[in-house]
């Protein structure tokens, strides 16, 4: 059994927009990136993982457990990063997560100190005067503090800088060694390059490629065989250019960054029409 | 049935709302209580045996000589029929709908609590705060009355007297409750929710003018709470108290499946 599967998911919420006919799955202990421009579904998908929407057809269930009917057994081993954070603006960010942990039933609370460490986040402050990335680290502790088995982070790093990202790349790594299963929604390609194994490709709502990161890689690797006039220039030529020679033929590849690859795939007709 | 940690949060920030309400309710209720003269009422009556029609025509009937009904004409008719009505429109807006629309609700459902508890929840603190402003009120005006007029009140017809406006303040904070769960966005909860109880107290306005406006008064649920007719103990006026609080549970209940089956788009 498969940690999280989506099969055949469909939310039709008209004029094209929605998802159709989503199937995946995310094995246990693995880090799946989910890729997509913009308004491409990920957010939706993922609502339906969280039990926060109901889908048309088609069902996803985490641990076997359908999402939305048994979505409070399910919360017990989640974590979860909104695309849009948004807290009680009320509170100071100490105050949140102190209520954070009493309405969860959490008592421990070693986890949630730590991760405000690596984070360097000052929760003094009240939430509505804090910027995106404080909100963010915000975030990012509320999904974690309760050391969930499966993480759902949907574009988690946005708002945060550089370091700060890094550091969150470092996070999710440990997580994963600890056997973590994690959906992690980026538009970074370093932070997905340096942490999952398999990634899915969102396009207009439709799943367009499932693969892991090498496989993709080598499917859109370039060919070209270049005749040369005798096997001497032919050796020469593939050391320079670091082909493979054979007599006077010389095959060359052109390995594309992930980044190409995604581009290829965002790239066409857009998600705004 | 509810969570503690939410529960005191919103109470909480019910209470910053209820501290005001109370203190303009306290001020209101004693001074209009204090105003009560029962000499003037009796010349009241005297002035009503001379000349019935005339003193009819301009609203002094005989049923207002008595303390409580002096208070039924210059307390229920609007201080303690607005202000809770305010508080259950601000409150059941700000308990469900604001949340979903802003997307703090996601905190709460990203959480290994149900949404079954949540909304009991967040129902029990709209129904406190109601039920904080209705005894609140009773006992102020027991407490005023006693010292002021010491044994012109009948604290059973109080008593009488306040459960039929609690089970018209639980009306409409059903109403508002409804739209709040109804809605996802804020906009349209508060017009439903606000604008649904002020035009019913606008027609009961209407129809208090009389003439053919008195019509008005069956497109109203403000009719239902009939306090003369408490007072006097009608069937017809316990009818209605006990059709708003039917009225309240199915609005409530409503609110809550509404609630637990909806899309939440966090």
């Amino acid at each position: 059994m498969d940690t999280i599967e989506i099969r055949n998911l469909t939310k039709d919420y008209g004029n094209g927009k929605g998802i159709f006919d989503v199937s995946f799955t995310v094995k246990k202990g693995e880090v799946f990136g989910f890729l997509g421009p913009n308004g491409a579904g990920k957010t939706t998908t993922i609502r339906h993982l969280m039990g926060f929407i109901k889908s048309r057809s088609g069902e996803c269930m985490i641990n076997g457990l359908d999402c939305f009917m048994e979505r409070e057994k399910i919360q017990k081993i989640l974590g979860y990063i909104p695309g849009e954070i948004s807290f009680f603006d009320d509170m100071t960010g100490t105050e949140f997560l102190s209520f954070a942990a009493r309405y969860r039933g959490m008592t421990d609370t070693e986890k949630q100190k730590d991760l405000l460490e690596r984070f360097e986040l000052d929760t003094k402050g009240r939430i509505r005067k804090m910027s995106k990335g404080m909100k963010q680290k915000l975030g990012i502790v509320t999904a974690f503090m309760h050391d969930p088995d499966i993480l759902l982070l949907d574009e988690p790093t946005s708002g945060l800088d550089p370091l700060m990202q890094n550091r969150f790349i470092e996070l999710v790594a440990q997580e994963k060694a600890k056997g973590k299963t994690i959906l992690l929604s980026s538009h970074i390609f370093e932070e997905v390059e340096r942490t999952c194994d398999r990634i899915g490709i969102i396009k207009n709502g439709k799943i367009m490629t499932v693969d892991s990161v090498e496989t993709l890689r080598k499917r859109h690797m370039r060919t070209y065989t270049v005749t040369l006039d005798s096997s001497e220039k032919a050796k020469k030529f593939a050391k320079d250019f670091s082909g493979i020679a054979e007599g006077v033929k010389v095959t060359l590849s052109s390995m594309q960054s992930l980044e190409d690859i995604f581009l290829d795939y965002y790239g066409g007709d857009g998600n705004d029409k | 049935m509810i969570n503690k940690a939410l529960y005191l949060r919103e109470m909480r920030k019910s209470l910053k709302l209820l501290v005001i309400f109370l203190a303009v309710i306290t001020m209101y209720v004693t001074i209009i209580i204090e105003m009560y003269d029962p000499q003037t009422m009796q010349m009241m009556e005297n002035f009503y045996e001379m000349m019935p029609d005339l003193m009819a025509s301009v609203g002094m009937t005989p049923g207002s000589s008595s303390l409580i009904g002096f208070m039924i004409s210059y307390l229920y008719g609007f201080i303690l029929l607005i202000f809770p009505v305010v508080y259950c429109i601000l409150r059941g807006n700000g308990l469900v709908a604001k949340y979903v629309d802003s997307g703090a609700m996601a905190v709460l459902v990203a959480a290994p609590v149900s949404r079954r508890k949540i909304i009991c929840t967040q129902l029990a603190v709209l129904l406190s705060g109601i039920f904080i402003m209705i005894i609140y009120s009773t006992a102020l005006e027991m407490l005023t009355c006693v010292i002021s007029f010491p044994g012109e009140l009948a604290f059973s017809q109080l008593l009488r007297l306040n459960l039929a406006l609690l089970c018209l303040q639980l009306f409409v904070g059903g109403i508002c409750f409804l739209a709040s769960c109804l809605f996802s966005d804020a906009k349209y909860s508060i017009g439903f929710g606000a604008g649904i109880p002020a035009l019913m107290y606008i027609i009961q306005m209407l129809a208090n003018v009389g003439g053919k406006a008195e019509k008005a008064k069956y497109f109203t649920f403000f009719t239902l709470f009939d306090a003369g007719g408490i007072i006097e103990k009608t069937s017809g006026a316990y009818a209605g108290a006990a059709l708003l609080f039917v009225g309240a549970a199915a609005l409530y209940a409503a609110g809550c499946v509404i609630f637990c089956r909806k899309d939440l788009c966090l």
